[in-house]
């Protein structure tokens, strides 16, 4: 299934395995407000209303959990499905229980388990409890009826019934579905909630952690799932360590606030591990200077003070509280929401510093049209940088899987690569603070930095860091073995990892990448396991641990029997006491052994959450219309989701604006097109901006193919041509027929093909857990006409 | 005209129709394989993202979009067109100063010092393919090349190693195995015909498609190679040069001597000599 994604176009590459599947007899399922390339290799294709994904989803589990379709014993051992709830939980009207209005948020803390004197999560094997979570979740969803379902998502009756009977009946023993996603159903108010709901079917179908299941993200801009996995968003540190607060004083109380014990004797519960990767960290980070008695130099740490997401950044540059920005490979005159705000917070900065291979719209944000440079006062940097194949170093696809690259060929002129960029940065600003002062250099001069004396840093040493090495001689005692290690060792995996500073990992997620053996993502041994699932274990290296299958303990019984004995993932074997096939998700024997551990590691409990006890917006994801909507919500009297944060610049006035506006990218285009609209051939292709629109709304708008047309909304109106195509059709909404209006948004102002910005029509409202804007859904309206028509 | 040969191990192209998205990963490949210019485009030409509108001097190859409404669904499909390096090219055969060549590898190639720019190779290609530089002072016809730099050197051509999904390229029979294979395992997802197994004689190009052929834009083209027809004309040119000319010089001399026979015999009766000729 293909949810708010279209690989055919987007990720090309992986289409080429999508068909491998479709010719071993696998069935495409496209979901997209357009018939876009991938609909046109789909065997079931529906459209859908931007924004509306909970509820298609929703009614997918309710359709499973009403026909039976579920795979009912993974739901009973492996999901907190017959876990009792405890009385904090309630939902009515659209709203769950402990709102604090005055907040505007949920007390997150009171939707708990209900538990034993011990603090151990009470549960109802049987799953009848009127307060288990499995009749909670059946009675929430139960609202979802496909009678509802159609009437928001706009989807026809007869096609949602196609999907529902293909993709629930991957329920059934010896078939499995994948569910693959994109910016379609993050971008939104309720983007974390969706990909909840798609999590949940999953689990409800059997199909986590097992070959050909999963929830698949396709991670986007290579290499966004590099990026995340080292701490680049603001709220994580590398290795999805939490990044601590300005009330997290101590390391003990980060340990203590964001690993939790479990009471389960059987869970892994692997994050209790969290201290040992945060000590590690922080000794790659300080070297020597950080000891076990000055707490490995915690209070070097900047302590975060709140949100600082991308649209808190650029709102306070807006309000003119930033000084300086530096935007590497980041164009946020184009990238973000609401740009003609974002272009004209940018004259705000004492100092900008980009870093890009040609100039971008942010560079040149100083003689955009319209602008007068005379008037602007930031002193702009523009650094040139060296593109991907032009330095040595990883990248992280979709599957987790690190592929090392080597330099195909030296930066043109002057541009260098990010790594000798930032290093660059740190010798500077370290030589400033030694030889100034400041208010508190410790943090920057005592920074241990050891990659290297030549013109480019090593990578390497980079690398061998990151995966980590021994400090001292260290001795580790691993169940009945002695492992014995020298100063300088690599560390072997992150199970080694210790907490008393005797080892260094710049990311203990990748701890064992760059072993005593070697580059391990550097590997291209194309030798599959015996299962032949197309695993290639000794291809590249995969964290965890080169874990190809996450959660794979899941894809046997409790005994350890696989659930689809055609495609094993691991196999128990009971003689030898040990696993075959793919690396387990934790060596333990399986489930009913004594010592067994149950499948979902990183959690405390040990099994999916079905219901969550951490979403800031509900422990189920709950249909809420877009903050631009052209409806008012069937299914409750709560409009929005009521956690989101909004902006001021939004409306819902249909007489103004009466369209639904969408954004999506194209193959021959990259994210905000600094890399592809100043290259010919791609030029070639997709050379102007433009709108696709249904023959209904061109007839309407009297807009014929390739009219000049003005597209506006509140914040602002861009021009384009108008491509009029029967892969756009209205919605109907409560009988009342909407139009869609669709863009592409890799347009600007720069480089050699120049267009409009789509985003100059995107608002800024967001996500409040991811805080990621809702690009994917607002109103608009359509003119015949512009200015160069 | 047709020798027989054993084009079994021909180096051949099967483009499944079925497995295209129409990223143009093949377009960009061609232009970068053989450095050819970028057309300055505006918006799209043709129907979905169309872009340039057709082959020519400077585009080798192209993805052509269809995007229509066919029995109440949505028909979006891509065609690759290029040059088909034909098994009996009616390229090479009407080429007057032999500047095609077809290579014992299969691509058809050209030399371009040899062209002299009369295009009749683009008259004669029942496929529409060879373009003319009509940019050029001194234009001369350009068409896909097979890549043929790359495969003599054991590579496969440029558009054929950057798909990612429909080209495969090896022996013609592998190839041919290979697309009867496809039909006989998912016939509901495929017209049951091989687009280039038997047109114009036989290509080296063939194509696989879900939709009808004739949708998508392919021509109906004789299953006969062109070089047999044309030669059927043309192997009577000389023949037909040397008869009717010779015939019609004849016929011009014998009745410009019955004239003269007749004037010289007016002017032995006039007894003048006649100062201006006859025009007959």
């Amino acid at each position: 299934m293909a949810i708010g994604c279209n690989p055919a176009e987007n990720h090309p590459i992986s289409f080429k395995w999508i068909e491998a599947a479709i010719d071993k007899g696998a069935k495409l399922i496209a979901i997209d407000p357009r018939y876009t390339r991938t609909a046109s290799k789909a065997d079931i294709y529906v459209s859908i209303r931007p924004g509306t994904d909970i509820a298609f989803l929703g009614g997918l589990i309710n359709y499973a959990l009403t026909k039976n379709l579920i795979q009912t014993e993974y739901v009973r051992d492996y999901t907190n499905a017959s876990f009792i709830v405890s009385e904090g939980f309630g939902f009515k009207e659209g709203m769950f229980d402990h709102w604090d209005d005055r907040e505007k948020a949920y007390d997150v803390k009171a939707w708990t388990y209900a538990t034993d004197e011990t603090g151990k999560a009470l549960r109802d094997p049987t799953m009848k409890h009127g307060r288990c979570v499995f009749q909670l979740l059946k009675k929430h969803y139960s609202r979802y009826d496909i009678d509802t379902v159609a009437k928001v998502t706009g989807t026809n009756k007869f096609d949602y019934l196609r999907v529902a009977e293909a993709f629930c009946g991957t329920g059934q023993p010896g078939k499995t579905g994948t569910i693959l996603y994109a910016m379609g159903i993050t971008q939104s108010t309720h983007g974390v909630q969706n990909v909840r709901a798609t999590a949940m079917l999953q689990m409800l179908l059997g199909n986590m952690g097992v070959a050909g299941g999963g929830v698949n993200a396709l991670r986007g801009e290579s290499n966004v799932q590099g990026s995340t996995d080292y701490g680049l968003l603001f709220h994580t540190l590398p290795g999805y360590l939490p990044s601590p607060e300005y009330k997290d004083e101590t390391l003990e109380a980060v340990i203590a606030r964001y690993f939790p014990k479990t009471k389960e004797s059987k869970s892994t519960n692997w994050w209790q591990n969290g201290g040992k990767y945060m000590v590690s960290l922080l000794k790659a980070w300080w070297g020597e200077n950080a000891t076990a008695e000055n707490g490995f130099c915690y209070n070097y740490l900047p302590k975060r003070n709140g949100n600082h997401s991308y649209l808190q950044i650029i709102k306070k540059m807006i309000e003119g509280g930033l000084e300086g920005l530096v935007c590497m490979g980041m164009n946020p005159a184009v990238g973000g929401p609401d740009s003609l705000r974002a272009r004209e917070g940018l004259g705000n900065l004492k100092w900008l510093v980009t870093a890009d291979l040609w100039e971008t719209e942010t560079s040149i944000f100083w003689k955009r049209p319209g602008a007068n440079p005379k008037d602007i006062k930031t002193e702009v940097f523009m650094l040139p940088a060296a593109a991907s194949m032009e330095k040595e170093g990883s990248i992280s696809n979709s599957g987790r899987w690190a592929q090392w690259r080597y330099t195909a060929t030296e930066p043109p002129g002057v541009a260098k690569s990010d790594l000798w960029i930032l290093d660059q940065f740190h010798h500077h600003v370290k030589t400033l603070y030694k030889k100034e002062g400041g208010r508190f250099p410790d943090p920057i001069v005592k920074l241990a930095w050891n990659y290297g004396s030549g013109h480019e840093p090593d990578v390497h040493q980079v690398a061998k860091e990151i995966n980590g090495y021994f400090t001292r001689d260290t001795t580790i005692q691993d169940k009945d073995k002695t492992l014995e290690f020298k100063a300088g060792d690599q560390v072997p995996a992150f199970a080694q990892l210790q907490d008393d500073g005797s080892t260094v990992s710049g990311c203990w997620i990748y701890c064992g990448s760059y072993t005593s053996k070697g580059n391990m993502m550097a590997r291209r041994d194309p030798t599959d396991l015996p299962n032949g699932l197309g695993m290639y274990p000794n291809w590249a290296w995969s964290w965890p641990v080169n874990r190809r299958i996450l959660y794979n303990r899941a894809s046997v019984d409790k005994t350890g029997k696989p659930f689809d004995p055609k495609r094993p993932v691991i196999t128990w074997n009971g003689s030898e006491k040990k696993w075959e096939g793919d690396v387990p998700d934790g060596g333990a024997p399986p489930v009913d052994d004594e010592k067994g551990a149950y499948p979902f590691i990183m959690v405390p409990e040990g099994v999916g959450r079905l219901f969550a006890l951490t979403m800031k917006d509900g422990p189920f994801p709950e249909h809420y219309e877009p903050i631009e909507s052209p409806m008012k919500n069937p299914l409750s009297k709560v409009q929005n989701n009521p956690c989101a944060e909004v902006g001021t610049n939004v409306t819902c006035d249909l007489n103004r604006f009466p369209c639904i506006g969408t954004t999506y990218r194209m193959t021959e285009h990259w994210q905000a097109g600094a890399m592809t609209r100043s290259l010919p051939w791609l030029v070639e292709l997709v050379p102007d901006m433009f709108v696709e629109i249904s023959r209904s709304l061109a007839n309407e708008k009297d807009i014929k193919n390739g009219d000049r047309v003005t597209v506006v909304t509140e914040r602002g109106s861009i021009e384009g041509f108008a491509l009029v195509t029967f892969r756009m059709q209205p919605f109907v909404v409560d009988g009342v027929s909407i139009e869609q209006v669709g863009m592409p948004w890799h347009f600007g102002y720069a480089g050699l093909a120049t267009g409009d910005s789509a985003n100059v029509l995107t608002s800024g409202a967001q996500s409040p857990s991811s805080s990621i804007p809702e690009f994917k859904a607002f109103l608009c309206n359509i003119f015949k006409g512009g200015k160069g028509a | 005209m047709s020798t027989t040969r054993d084009l079994s191990n021909q180096r051949t192209f099967l483009i499944d129709l079925t497995k295209c998205t129409g990223c143009r990963g093949c377009q960009v490949a061609c232009k970068q394989w053989n450095q050819m210019e970028a057309e300055k485009t505006s918006f799209f030409k043709g129907e979905g993202y169309q872009n340039p509108a057709t082959l020519s001097e400077y585009t080798l190859t192209t993805i052509q979009f269809k995007d229509y409404f066919h029995e109440g669904k949505n028909e979006f499909s891509f065609y690759k067109a290029m040059c088909m390096h034909c098994n009996d090219p009616a390229c090479v055969s009407v080429c007057p100063v032999s500047a095609f060549v077809k290579t014992p590898e299969g691509p058809v190639i050209y030399d371009t010092k040899k062209c002299i720019g009369c295009r009749f190779c683009m008259i004669a290609c029942p496929f529409g393919i060879p373009r003319y530089q009509w940019s050029k002072a001194l234009p001369l016809v350009v068409k896909c090349t097979g890549c043929y730099s790359r495969v003599k050197e054991g590579l496969i051509p440029a558009c054929a190693k950057a798909c990612p999904t429909a080209i495969k390229y090896g022996g013609r029979q592998e190839m041919i195995d290979e697309a009867k294979r496809r039909l006989t395992a998912n016939p509901g997802r495929y017209m049951n015909r091989i687009y280039g197994l038997e047109e114009a004689g036989g290509t080296s190009v063939l194509y696989l498609s879900a939709v009808p052929f004739d949708d998508i834009g392919f021509r109906n083209v004789t299953r006969r190679p062109l070089p047999s027809r044309t030669w059927a004309a043309l192997r009577f040119v000389p023949a037909a040069f040397i008869t009717m000319g010779g015939s019609l010089a004849f016929i011009s001399w014998l009745t410009h001597r019955k004239e003269k026979i007749r004037r010289d015999k007016e002017m032995k009766e006039a007894g003048h000599a006649s100062q201006k000729g006859d025009r007959s």
